[in-house]
């Protein structure tokens, strides 16, 4: 439509008019196209959480049906079993059905290993990394690509294969070692929080230094060098200035390393038999196969275990996408 | 003088201008997680454990021999390619479409549905094992009920249970549902990081969505896929957790993956096979991600 203001006419400013409102009206179709899609994708994902959380306050007789008790009036008898560790039978009136002994479902020791196991690893092995991230980033050395390789590789390589030869190394450490030192029958690492933590250390380090290298990496090299030229050592260039530049990294891989710890499974399985045992070695020790499986106990365990993890990854978002591709990706 | 005499000089070998103190805590921690793991499984993998006596004897090639004609470990090679390559794709493709349709300049509260999209990814794998167990009940589960009612399987043969003929597409549901966020929320952000021009430019020419896509965004998305594909593959080769809650391995071995069939034997104290087992693999895993990254020319 080739029409100036000045000499439209009444039927051309009417067919302006009609194709500003189908125009308006095709955009509002979009949006609701365009919503609809994102909130039906967003809610099949979701809603199995949802759903097993619905689990955890319903009376065990309304999960096991088909079809489906989806709401009734809420119980929180399974939360005060796991969370108080409660005696199960105050649940007699609403329906409860537990055949377990009091206690095998209060997760809230394991649930303190691992935060405790979680943030302290955290702290470490971001502490131990970045000193060694901002040297790989910094320094040319001769097998520095062998090294990041090396670092790399011990990210790809699957968990099995150290599985055995550290239970080995902890179990004979105590006994020949720890045992000669501290008496008969103590246990160092094997079944122990350093052990737990040895671990959990270990299998972030890889992670974490490679993240950080690539936050390294974007700083520019002048700023060390103006701090050099002031008279700092290296040393005092990176611990006076150069490291507050890498905060928004060493962000992103804490929470990297704190998910990852969250969700570590089989090498601490391994290196665990009563103590220490982190909410996913707890998980495991029910079984699920019987009959007489308590879904509400297990759905509380579970709703207990994701609710702090969603808090925290809701606050944290943002620097979720770099730090789940090791710097690879930049966010 | 002196200054310039020290600049020529080499640094002290404990001076901060050397990258070995830098390193030393890392290379000691790794060494502990990688080459001692190495050494010593090489060296076990030659053995086998007496229980009785409690000591390992020199048993070459037994082990060996015994592992790769062991037809459950054979089982547990290929249902670890079949699952991690049906896997791959799935979620490939579902995450790619999801990652466009949120792309998408149109879509109001963007934030909460990526939000409650994302969360999946986040759930410890044991705890979506146990729910998607009660998910998947062969009476009661609301996934199973539902792939009855569309015809896919059948009360004779459950997604558990059965002769665990579908227990590997049960599997396939749990990861697929934990992992797609993650494939998604990776390429979206590729998505947003992509140039406006050539996309503008494209439309201008009059290309369609779908020569749009093809033609121009999976192109441009390349590097962000090696990433992810990278990351998924490393995943599916140690893929364990959901295994150990869901099935252990059951129904007749028919979901057991290499990760599994790892932790069997080393619950029944088989050690020399599990050295041989954790060989296999750490070659198998290395082979792999290089000829992939040298391929893809994935940098870190």
């Amino acid at each position: 439509m080739a029409v100036t203001p000045l000499a439209a006419t009444e039927v051309a400013r009417a067919d302006a008019a009609r194709a500003a409102r189908a125009m308006r009206a095709r955009h509002r179709r979009e949006v609701i196209v365009q919503t609809t899609v994102a909130a039906i994708i967003a809610l099949i994902f979701f809603s199995p959480i949802v759903y097993w959380f619905l689990v955890s306050v319903k009376p065990l007789p309304y999960t096991m049906t088909w079809p489906p008790v989806i709401f009734s009036e809420p119980i929180f008898d399974w939360y005060q079993v796991v969370i108080l560790g409660m005696d199960p039978t105050i649940g007699a009136k609403t329906g409860v059905i537990y055949s377990g002994a009091a206690g095998d479902y209060y997760v809230i020791p394991s649930l303190v290993n691992s935060v405790v196991i979680g943030v302290l690893s955290t702290i470490i092995s971001i502490s131990l990394a970045t000193p060694s991230a901002y040297a790989l980033s910094r320094f040319q050395f001769r097998i520095r690509n062998n090294l990041i390789t090396w670092i790399l590789s011990t990210r790809m390589m699957p968990p099995v294969v150290a599985m055995f030869p550290l239970f080995w190394l902890y179990t004979q450490a105590d006994q020949r070692l720890f045992s000669a030192i501290f008496g008969k029958g103590t246990s160092v690492l094997y079944d122990s929080l350093l052990g737990v933590l040895l671990v959990h250390v270990v299998v972030n380090l890889p992670l974490s230094t490679l993240l950080l290298k690539s936050f390294f990496d974007d700083i520019p090299t002048d700023l060390d060098e103006a701090a050099m030229v002031d008279g700092c050592t290296r040393w005092q260039a990176f611990t006076k200035v150069i490291w507050h530049y890498a905060l928004p990294g060493m962000a992103a891989a804490a929470i990297l390393a704190f998910i990852t710890s969250w969700n570590e499974f089989l090498l601490t399985l391994t290196v665990t038999r009563t103590q220490f045992r982190t909410v996913p070695v707890f998980g495991s020790t029910f079984d699920v196969s019987a009959a007489g499986t308590e879904w509400g106990a297990l759905a509380a365990v579970s709703t207990t275990a994701m609710v702090p993890v969603f808090i925290f990854v809701l606050i944290v978002q943002r620097n979720l996408v770099r730090g789940l591709t090791m710097g690879a990706i930049k966010g | 003088m002196t200054e310039s005499g020290a600049r020529k000089r080499r640094p002290p070998f404990w001076s901060s201008e050397r990258p070995w103190i830098w390193l030393l805590p890392i290379i000691v921690l790794l060494f502990v997680y990688s080459v001692y793991p190495f050494i010593f499984n090489v060296v076990i993998s030659f053995h086998r454990f007496d229980p009785m006596t409690k000591a390992f004897r020199w048993n070459f090639p037994n082990n060996w021999i015994d592992l790769l004609t062991n037809a459950d470990f054979l089982k547990s090679f290929r249902t670890t390619f079949i699952f991690g390559g049906a896997a791959l794709l799935t979620e490939l493709v579902l995450g790619i479409a999801i990652a466009l349709a949120f792309d998408r300049n149109q879509v109001k509260l963007r934030s909460l549905w990526q939000s409650l999209f994302i969360l999946p990814m986040v759930v410890p794998p044991v705890i979506s094992g146990l729910m998607f167990r009660f998910l998947q009940n062969a009476d009661y589960g609301i996934v199973s009920n539902i792939l009855y009612a569309l015809n896919v399987i059948d009360r004779t043969e459950p997604l558990i249970g059965g002769t665990g003929r579908n227990v590997l597409l049960g599997l396939l549901i749990v990861d697929v549902w934990q992992w797609t966020p993650f494939v998604a929320l990776i390429v979206l952000a590729g998505l947003k990081a992509m140039p406006h021009e050539p996309i503008e430019a494209a439309i201008v020419d009059g290309a369609n969505r779908w020569q749009l896509f093809w033609e121009i965004k999976l192109p441009l998305l390349r590097n962000v896929l090696a990433v992810v594909i990278l990351f998924r593959i490393v995943d599916l080769l140690r893929l364990f957790d959901y295994v150990a809650i869901m099935t252990s391995g059951g129904p007749g071995g028919n979901s057991e993956t290499i990760s599994h069939f790892a932790y069997r034997m080393h619950k029944s104290i088989e050690w020399g096979m599990v050295s041989v087992v954790g060989i296999v693999v750490l070659i198998l895993a290395i082979i792999i991600t290089n000829a992939y990254m040298r391929l893809f020319k994935v940098k870190f």
